[in-house]
């Protein structure tokens, strides 16, 4: 209503710029909307984000200003005052994120996984013994030393896991740690500088070129400001800044600057409105700590893993034990089983190696400029679907830069990609070499000095974007520029204003015979159009006609049209008669004729695709990884690049490309004909999530353009719905909640907002999309490898479960000890299982679609079929082969060992019998028992090896995939037999450990069913090869 | 016909007319699980089989009369009869002949073999040497159970037991090959006050040479193993109370009865409770 009653400005925090939504006045009104929110917030979290932001302070003058915050702005707040306001406030600063206290991290290592079972088994082990310790105060201590053992394994595998974990995040928190700010704010009369932490509401601070804003603050005075907000709304345009009210959106009008964005030159004064968690960042911060973290899909196969495994365990455990009760046995005896099954089955080095597999590989990927947060994160890359990246800073190279140059009526391209190296167009023209004099001359941007050594793209120059665009363009084609530019003196000059919307410059010619001077000027195409009368085309002078016009309107729509900033170029040789040498220039009184001038050309900039993102766009494509453009710029920049990365390939249409081309209206085209979509956040506020899965499902190539904070989080969960894995790439504060809520999220290291970096599991340190490439490849490869390691490692479950099941059924003395089994799940396999992280992909693994979640199953059935009945039974086997060969050779054949146990186990029974008539004390047969463990332990120990070598691959031949290509793998497979000839020859004599010296040829016993394993896998590989998509690849392929 | 096995096992569509084809997609539920069946069938059976093949192949290696190794075995154990049921504990009571029934069945029984009738066949050997064989027929040795005196059950079937003077058998393990060295003997003493008695038959304990080399079940058939009698006398007086024996061999160098591990051997010990 009126202007005068103290308005509320309500506006999404979203930050949309588009959507101008006043509420007039009325106080009571927006209380009731407020409330409705918070009603709303409980069904839904996302209304949470539709938290409403009241900004009205750059609606106010100075004066009102002051009685608001109860400062002046002469003499700022007083200390006291300050310190009062900082107690009540708090500290200028985010509040960081929760974070999981560390216990609760270590104590939760300690609970996951299999870890409650083998809690649960140490339990049982110590019950065993107090049972048995109530009724027979001599029990052996056995039991507790199991119990303790597994409580040890746990304990263990718990801190080495938990260390790992600390490790990763370690990396980032050093990257995390910045310099603290300083803000030069004015208190008590005196200008002081001071931690901007302690800003609080009413200082008065002054900012200056290069430095970041420490606060939202209203400007109360400006000179030749500007500010990149694009960390706030991707636009990579300067925004300047003034005292001026502009716009009635806080976010729109230019007396306000936001905290966190960064001041690129000139100098505020201002009035910090908004402190810590209260400002525009703020806020969007507290939006993204208010998105749950997803598991991650590594995570949840995980889980799925230890599901299965841990039922297996459980159910065969408590099957045997109810079958061991059934058979008499005392259920004591049952319990040790029990325990005994669970220790078999539970795969205790597992968990630890995949950790360290993951962080062998989030340490490669750092290695190629990703850093890995979350080291879950590492595989979650590798099963995305769905790329979400946002433009600025991402995709292109967030500086603005010559694309396109216009002259002789002929469009040229100028090299855009990060050096300007290989500039191509024809350069021999004289037009050329008077656009390029304009180009230099008409330019007041400088490189900062003393940069002598440093590349031209690469050096700080003082100016603005485009100006730095064009004196690193021409220094790159023509040389020094500034020596160009002292041969040319300049006598005059009219800097570029808004209302002019051009630039001039007159200089003196830098041929001595030539004692004319040249006016040379820059500015918006069709102002500069306005005031020229002839064209130059091919060096020569021609009148502005009407074809002429036409073919520069042309042009200039089609750069235009490709989203690029255009800029016009003249000049005039004034007529030496009129303007002597001497002739003093008044840019006041405008002495000199500004009409009739010369049109040269026509040069466009757009902030560039970094050259190595289409290759990378193309790569994930044919990897059936869609990629979405989400952007805050404007909807023809996006797709221009859109287009010219690929994101919207070269023949793809949009619905409106395809009304151009048959010329009739949006309307009228069948919107699933086109391929591509640009879709507005003004269009995407108003649809349902429905039609947003519509879009989603339907357009292969899709841009999301002036899009908000929440709505890229609206398009996240969108894609999510989906069933896709999303990654988001971004590097902007805005960007944030939408990282948060992604699977993988995605920042810029270089470029990045902390915000940005806080919420993503990822970090591009070279802020280089093709590096996502790196990380999908990565991830996919840890998916395969992780899936060989486990099937590696469950393989030989089954020959440490076989032992315990038929010494319960047929009572053979019992073939392998618990303690044994450790040895093996904890020392032997862990480093082999640890080097087929090293493996290579069999196929290219970047042509393949991305695993369907929750389908393509990290363990399948094939899988824990495979390494369970076929390999795993025939290692059990070869292993029981070994153990009846130590018996038999020892004077126990295989017949009488059946039912032997009981009396075998008898500790006052000392003359046990053998097959030959000689008799065994009881721990006679206990070290033939034990020499019986190392026997099966040797026995699993060779089949493991064959198992290592066919884990190699999962359908190509071990030899196409090459026997030695992976080193890693025999250094696993030589410390396999180190481990084990240290176990039997080493620590033999040491009675606790149950090994003893094992005679050199056992060692040979199951080399046979080690090469069978062998060869059946390779069978198995070939069968799947020649016949893909038979019953035998299908139920063979794991 | 043709029996085609990659239809069989690859289910991969073969149209060749007579051939004898597997393959029926629509019912690939119930014929997958056919197939696997079946698949398994073969798989196990040929698992089984490699698995007889090379434990055949591995016993191959074996030979019936003499072990492949005997360095497990290197020193025999003793071993105490009657065999106890759990722990080395004798409790009996004379006056309840109930109590000691058990014993004395265990004795009876484990002293069959060694009756005279039984040891008709075998043969007298000289004393106090070992008596190595060639073969190819390896005999026993006599081992008159006389030798046990009061404990030989020949005049007292309750061997000793009604009198509160229970006997105890001691046998050395037979291990094959084992010669012992020098005159090996078993020595028992009661580990605590010797107020009872402890007498040992055959004199002194005496293990004679001649029962070794043991040359195994399959070669040396009918071998009996020398026996030491252990005979504690409880005075009347002294019922009630726990008497410990320690029994070791002694005399021979190569028979080990000192291992800190292994109780039994070389060395038994055990308890006999003697009530009135």
């Amino acid at each position: 209503m009126s202007q005068q009653t103290p308005e509320i400005y309500s506006v999404e925090l979203s930050g949309t710029k588009d959507i101008v939504k006043t509420d007039k006045g009325d106080g009571k009104k927006y209380r009731g909307l407020k409330n409705n929110c918070l009603e709303r917030k409980k069904k839904n979290h996302k209304e949470e984000f539709q938290k409403e932001l009241h900004l009205d302070d750059h609606k106010l003058s100075n004066r009102e200003l002051e009685k608001k915050y109860g400062t002046d702005i002469i003499t700022g707040l007083s200390s006291t005052r300050a310190a009062e306001l900082l107690a009540r406030d708090g500290p200028n600063s985010l509040t960081p994120p929760k974070q999981t206290p560390e216990i609760v991290k270590f104590l939760k290592q300690m609970v996951g996984g299999f870890s409650v079972l083998l809690w649960v088994g140490a339990f049982l082990c110590w019950i065993a013994f107090g049972i048995e310790y109530s009724s027979n105060k001599s029990a052996s201590l056995n039991n507790v030393y199991l119990g303790s053992v597994l409580v040890l394994v746990v304990i263990f595998t718990g801190i080495f896991a938990y260390y790992q974990e600390a490790k990763s995040t370690n990396i980032m928190s050093s990257f995390k740690k910045m310099i603290p700010q300083q803000a030069l704010v004015i208190r008590d009369s005196e200008k002081k500088s001071i931690p901007s932490e302690q800003l609080v509401v009413g200082d008065i601070v002054e900012v200056k070129g290069g430095d970041q804003i420490p606060a939202d603050i209203r400007v109360l005075s400006s000179q030749g400001c500007r500010v990149d907000n694009s960390s706030l709304t991707g636009e990579s345009e300067p925004q300047p800044r003034s005292s001026e009210f502009t716009h009635e959106n806080p976010l729109e009008t230019k007396n306000i600057c936001f905290y966190s964005t960064t001041c690129l030159e000139g100098t505020i004064t201002g009035m910090v409105i908004n402190t810590g968690d209260r400002t525009i960042i703020g806020h969007i911060a507290s939006l993204a700590s208010g998105v749950g973290n997803e598991k991650t899909p590594i995570a949840i196969e995980i889980e799925h893993f230890v599901h299965i495994v841990a039922g297996v365990a459980v159910s065969i455990g408590i099957l045997f034990f109810i079958i061991a009760v059934s058979m008499n046995y005392r259920v004591l005896d049952s319990i040790i089983f029990l325990i005994g099954i669970i220790v078999a089955n539970v795969p205790e080095g597992l968990l630890a190696t995949v950790t360290v597999t993951l962080s062998l590989t989030a340490k490669r990927m750092a290695k190629k400029n990703c850093l890995v947060k979350n080291l879950e994160a590492v595989e979650t890359l590798g099963s995305t679907s769905i790329i979400c990246s946002d433009k600025t800073g991402t995709l292109t190279q967030n500086r603005m830069t010559v694309a396109h140059l216009w002259f002789d009526n002929q469009i040229f391209v100028a090299d855009t990609s990060e050096n300007h190296s290989n500039q191509v167009f024809d350069q021999s023209s004289r037009t050329w070499a008077s656009l390029s004099k304009i180009i230099t001359l008409c330019n007041r941007a400088e490189f900062k000095p003393g940069q002598e050594n440093v590349p031209i793209m690469k050096k700080a120059v003082i100016g603005d974007a485009s100006e730095t665009a064009l004196l690193k363009f021409s220094e790159v084609i023509l040389g020094d520029v500034m020596e160009i530019r002292k041969r040319n003196r300049k006598v005059a000059e009219i800097p570029f204003n808004s209302t002019n919307k051009f630039q001039l410059s007159i200089h003196e010619t830098d041929d001595p015979h030539d004692k004319r001077f040249l006016m040379v000027m820059k500015g918006a195409p069709e102002r500069i159009l306005e005031k020229c009368s002839t064209i130059m085309i091919n060096g020569e002078e021609h009148p502005l006609d009407e074809s002429t016009a036409k073919a520069f309107h042309t042009a200039y729509m089609e750069l235009g049209g490709l989203g690029e900033r255009v800029l016009g170029f003249c000049h005039l040789y004034l007529p030496a008669h009129e303007f002597p040498e001497t002739y003093k220039f008044d840019t006041d009184a405008m002495n000199f004729p500004t009409s009739n001038l010369c049109f040269v050309g026509l040069l466009s900039m757009i902030d560039p695709p970094r050259s190595t993102v289409p290759d990378a766009v193309t790569k994930c494509r044919s990897a059936g990884i869609k990629v979405i453009m989400v952007t805050g710029d404007h909807p023809i920049t996006a797709k221009a690049i859109a287009k010219s990365v690929g994101i919207i390939s070269a023949n793809s249409e949009t619905v409106e490309d395809i009304a151009r081309r048959l010329s009739i209206a949006v309307e009228q085209v069948n919107k699933w004909d086109a391929k591509a979509a640009v879709v507005t956040g003004m269009e995407l506020k108003d649809m349902s999530s429905e039609q947003v899965d519509e879009i989603l499902a339907n357009y292969q190539e899709i841009v999301f353009a002036r899009t908000s904070p929440q709505q890229k989080l609206i398009i996240v969960e969108g894609c999510q719905r989906q069933d896709a894995v999303v990654a988001v790439t971004g590097d902007g504060v805005n960007d944030s909640p939408a990282l948060k809520k992604a699977d993988i999220g995605v920042a810029m290291g270089i470029a990045g907002s902390d915000a940005a970096k806080n919420a993503a599991d990822m970090v591009l340190l070279d802020d280089n999309f093709a590096s996502i490439v790196t990380g999908v490849e990565e991830g996919r490869l840890i998916f395969d490898n992780l899936k060989k390691t486990i099937a590696y490692t469950l393989t030989k479950n089954i020959a440490e479960l076989c032992p315990f099941l038929i010494y319960i059924i047929v009572g053979l003395p019992l073939p392998i000890g618990t303690i044994t089994i450790l040895f093996i799940d904890l020392g032997t396999d862990i480093i082999p299982s640890i080097a087929l992280a090293y493996e290579k992909a069999e196929s290219d693994i970047m042509n393949r679609k991305p695993r369907r979640k929750k389908k393509d199953r990290l363990v399948n059935q094939p899988l824990a079929v495979y390494s369970y009945l076929h390999i795993g039974l025939m290692q059990a086997l070869g292993a029981f082969l070994v153990y009846f060969t130590v018996y038999a050779q020892e004077g126990f054949l295989p017949r009488s060992l059946i039912n032997l146990r009981v009396e075998w186990e008898k500790d006052y029974v000392n003359d046990l019998e053998d097959s030959y008539g000689q008799e065994w004390t009881r721990y006679q047969r206990a070290y033939l028992e034990w020499t019986g463990y190392t026997a099966f332990f040797v026995g699993i120990l060779v089949q493991q090896i064959a198992d290592l070598i066919i884990r190699k691959t999962r359908r190509n031949s071990v030899f196409q995939q090459g026997l030695f290509r992976n080193k890693v793998i025999w250094v696993g497979i030589a410390s396999q037999i180190v481990i084990g000839l240290v176990l039997s020859y080493g620590l033999g004599s040491v009675t606790a450990l149950s090994f003893t010296m094992l005679r050199a040829q056992y060692w040979f016993v199951a080399v046979p069913h080690a090469i069978l394993i062998w060869v059946y896998d390779e069978v198995r590989k070939l069968f799947i090869r020649l016949y893909p998509g038979s019953w035998w690849d299908k139920n063979m392929y794991y | 016909m043709c029996w085609n096995f990659k239809a069989l096992i690859l289910n991969q569509s073969m149209n060749g007319g007579s051939c004898f084809n597997l393959e029926i997609p629509e019912e690939r539920r119930d014929h997958g699980m056919g197939l696997i069946l079946l698949f398994y069938l073969v798989f196990y059976g040929f698992l089984a089989a490699l698995f007889s093949f090379t434990m055949w192949v591995m016993l191959q290696t074996l030979n019936d009369e003499v072990p492949k190794y005997r360095d497990q075995i290197p020193s025999p154990g003793l071993m105490v009869f009657p065999k106890p049921v759990t722990a080395l504990e004798y409790t009996f009571s004379r006056s309840d002949p109930t109590s000691y029934a058990g014993y004395i069945e265990d004795l009876k029984k484990f002293l069959k073999p060694y009756t005279l009738e039984e040891q008709k066949n075998l043969t007298v050997c000289p004393d106090g040497a070992l008596f190595e064989q060639k073969g190819p027929v390896y005999v026993a040795c006599q081992f008159p159970i006389s030798l046990l005196q009061a404990c030989s059950g020949m005049n007292d079937p309750d061997f000793g037991y009604s009198q509160g003077n229970p006997c105890i058998l001691v046998k050395m393990n037979r291990i094959i090959g084992l010669k012992p060295e020098g005159v090996p003997r078993i020595d028992c003493v009661l580990k605590n006050e010797d107020i009872p008695n402890v007498a040992v038959y055959p004199h002194n304990g005496m293990i004679d040479l001649k029962y070794f080399p043991y040359y195994g079940k399959k070669l040396h058939v009918g071998y009996l193993q020398p026996l030491v009698a252990v005979q504690v006398s409880f005075a009347p007086n002294n019922t009630g109370k726990e008497v410990t024996v320690e029994c070791k061999i002694d005399g021979s160098a190569n028979l080990k009865s000192q291992d800190d591990r292994d109780k039994f051997l070389g060395r038994v010990t055990f308890k006999i409770t003697a009530r009135a």
